[in-house]
């Protein structure tokens, strides 16, 4: 058989694995008495090592193997769990996962004899010689059947070591249980307990309406049992998630898909446009039901697309874990709204900024220990990474409790470098934002309490504005800080607002868009030296959209619209020459020529062909 | 009242070594069988408690007395006698309804073990 083929089936299945093992452990360690968490583990690390060894990886089947042993002895109380198992199996997991990504690559990396030493001495021993390959997928196959199986009860049962054929009487114990009620697997296999291929431990998994007391008693009956426990459902074969009929696709077609529907709205739109010009009944009707099927089957792509933003967030309580490890902090990492969801290509860009922030949070946010408690605060640092869904758009928040930015030790610097004017006191968040977003500013930071707070702030800034998205930060001395990751739900295609400049016309997303109100000249103010508008008793800071394009032609019409922006809690008026009404864009890739203004965050083209620019809320306020 | 045996074992030796092992014991052999025919036929007459049975012999094997036996009463209290190396044949002699089984060598403490769990 050729397994090549299946290699990046493989991959997928086995990062999957990987981080469901990281997150169990983590859960696993917050409690190490609840070993509800192994079971899984012990069912991942086995599914890996099957494939691995299906696949031909023997480095990949071996280290599975080792992890299992020592998994196995863990489940069996042959040994104990500390800190350092811990510390050992992420080490292991991690391990696992290079040799997953380098078998997958080609490359078959070196084993790691250390680990493969500690593994062992964990276990409480050298393991049995590693099995070939074909044992190996047998274990899977039976692993397969174990876990296909209905809920019920686990029992494990050790036959005694100086039994004579214990694979008989394990087979007899199994025997024994059946009288009580329906064993529905038996791990290793019949067969393998026949040929004695185990080693004196085995586990069923049955349905039974006797308490556990009969049971134990009744296999016990079966001789040189001994010992007879009984596990949760879920720490062995932990409920197996609902069945949906699922096919894997590649995002790659998911893409050309998206893009084409992108190209079928342009038609249907410029469709739309020579119907209403037409005054032919008929073609209307047409061209109304074309609308309607393709907003459908956009809708329908979008939302194949749509990933719960938990799979991205799931690799950073093991971040925060390590960090805090490496920095002698202590940090509670929370996570909220991971079903939330958002479109594969938004959440596989967005995994970095969240890392760069979160990053920060730990190293330079949350503090020590013992300053924490000389503060008045608990010795434990929480960090908080949070989504919810807003309109059109998702909010992405990571929280820390942590020092806050010291913003006179900011001003000292930004003084220093002669870049500012302003005091602590009237330094807002936008213009700490501006400063640690620098590129370089960290590099260049000496200032203790900022140091280093810009690391990847530029990084995670350019990320999300890449994406259409904002950041926006909020820190309080001595509170914390919060930054703020706001991203369309979906990139590509959105619906926008078309406004007219100087004759040119322009998109505005309508996720940025809170109102819109007729430019009336005496609502003009001056807000700290700039033009502003009182727009329903609020001062709104004010952009021409003909002077920032400068726009020549012919002069302003009297009445003018504004568009009111909103991005967060921060609003900005956009006075234009005219409305053309609302359309959905497809948003081209826009990879911005030397001195495109900032402003513009792509381009598009129009329901009648035209291109027109997409303007970038966030940038305009 | 004592529990009555039957011994099923081709070769004299077993049989009355294992006969020894249980009379001392206290159990009461009332009868022997040398093939898994006269095991079949023994077990339907005498209706013992128990039946000790080798695996290996002439004529109809043990695994096949156990199931004959089964046949008309499955809760026949069977242990089967094995020698060493046959695995397969013990999980066979289980599967076909066998209630446990000691290994030959027999070591006198085990036999009476395993009699003792199988007569509950």
């Amino acid at each position: 058989m050729d397994v090549a083929k299946y290699a990046a089936l493989f991959l997928a299945e086995s990062r999957e694995h990987l981080s469901s093992c990281n997150q169990l452990l983590l859960e696993w360690e917050q409690d190490p008495a609840a070993a509800d968490a192994l079971g899984g583990l012990f069912r991942s690390i086995h599914t890996i090592k099957g494939m691995g060894a299906t696949m031909g990886f023997t480095g990949v089947a071996e280290l599975a193997h080792r992890m299992e042993n020592l998994l196995d002895a863990l489940r069996h109380g042959l040994v104990t769990v500390d800190v350092g198992t811990f510390q050992l199996l992420f080490q292991a997991v991690d391990a696992l996962g290079r040799a997953v990504e380098d078998a997958a690559a080609g490359r078959e990396g070196g084993s790691d004899a250390a680990l493969t030493v500690a593994l062992e001495a964990a276990a409480g021993g050298p393991p049995e010689g590693v099995a070939d390959v074909a044992t190996l997928v047998e274990g899977k196959r039976q692993h397969r059947r174990s876990t296909d199986a209905p809920r019920g009860r686990s029992v494990l049962i050790v036959i005694r070591g100086d039994a004579v054929m214990r694979g008989a009487r394990a087979i007899l114990a199994v025997r024994r249980a059946e009288t009580l009620g329906v064993v529905s697997a038996v791990r290793p296999s019949l067969a393998q307990l026949e040929r004695e291929e185990f080693d004196g431990r085995l586990a069923i998994r049955m349905e039974s309406r006797a308490s556990d007391e009969e049971l134990a008693a009744i296999i016990r009956t079966a001789g040189e049992v001994e010992a007879v426990r009984f596990e949760e459902p879920s720490s062995w074969a932990t409920a197996e998630p609902e069945r949906h009929r699922q096919i894997r696709i590649d995002l790659d077609r998911l893409d050309r898909l998206m893009k084409q529907v992108g190209e079928l709205i342009v038609a249907k739109n410029q469709l739309g446009v020579m119907a209403a010009r037409s005054d032919d009944p008929p073609l209307t009707e047409l061209s109304d039901r074309i609308t309607r099927l393709v907003s459908g089957m956009q809708a329908e792509v979008i939302a194949s697309r749509m990933t719960p933003v938990g799979e991205v967030f799931e690799r950073f309580p093991r971040l925060v874990r390590d960090l805090s490890r490496d920095l002698g902090k202590r940090i509670r990492f929370d996570v909220e709204g991971e079903d939330i969801e958002l479109d594969r290509s938004i959440l596989d860009e967005i995994g970095d900024p969240l890392l760069h922030l979160i990053r920060n949070a730990a190293d330079h946010g949350i503090e020590a220990p013992d300053v924490r408690q000389q503060a008045g605060k608990s010795a434990e640092g929480r960090i908080l990474l949070a989504a919810t869904r807003e309109r059109n758009s998702v909010t992405l928040r990571v929280s820390d409790d942590g020092r806050g930015i010291d913003r006179a030790a900011l001003l000292a610097k930004v003084r220093r470098e002669g870049q500012s004017d302003a005091t602590p006191e009237t330094l807002s968040d936008d213009d700490v934002l501006r400063v640690i977003a620098r590129p370089g500013f960290s590099t260049a930071a000496t200032v203790s309490g900022v140091s280093g707070r810009g690391v990847g702030v530029d990084v995670a800034m350019t990320r999300v504005r890449a994406l259409g998205g904002t950041l926006e930060i909020r820190s309080e001395a001595g509170r914390g800080t919060t930054f703020l990751i706001r991203v369309p739900l979906t990139l590509a295609i959105v619906r926008a607002l078309l406004a007219e400049a100087g004759g040119e016309r322009y998109a505005v997303p309508l996720a940025y868009v809170a109102e819109t109100v007729e430019f009336d000249p005496r609502a003009v103010t001056a807000l700290r030296n700039r033009e502003a508008l009182v727009v329903r008793e609020q001062v709104l800071p004010t952009v021409h959209l003909r002077d920032l394009v400068n726009a020549g032609g012919r002069p302003a019409p009297a009445r003018r619209p504004t568009v009111i922006l909103e991005v967060g809690e921060r609003r900005t008026a956009l006075v234009v020459d005219a409305l053309l009404g609302q359309q959905d864009i497809v948003v081209a890739p826009f990879d911005a020529p030397r001195g495109m203004p900032p402003y513009v965050g792509g381009a598009t083209i129009l329901a009648d062909g035209a291109p027109a620019l997409v303007l970038d809320a966030a940038a305009l306020l | 009242m004592s529990h009555t045996v039957l011994v099923c074992d081709d070769a004299i030796f077993m049989r009355t070594m294992i006969s020894d092992i249980l009379a001392q014991a206290g159990f009461d052999v009332v009868g022997e069988a040398e093939s898994g025919t006269q095991a079949v036929e023994k077990y339907r007459s005498l209706k013992p408690d128990l039946v000790t049975m080798d695996i290996v012999m002439p004529d109809m094997g043990g695994i096949e007395a156990v199931r004959e036996i089964c046949k008309t009463d499955p809760e026949a209290k069977i242990l089967m006698c094995s020698a060493m190396g046959q695995q397969a044949l013990v999980v066979e002699a289980i599967q076909a309804g066998a209630k446990d089984f000691v290994v030959k060598p027999f070591q006198p403490s085990r036999v009476l073990e395993a009699v003792q769990r199988v007569l509950g």
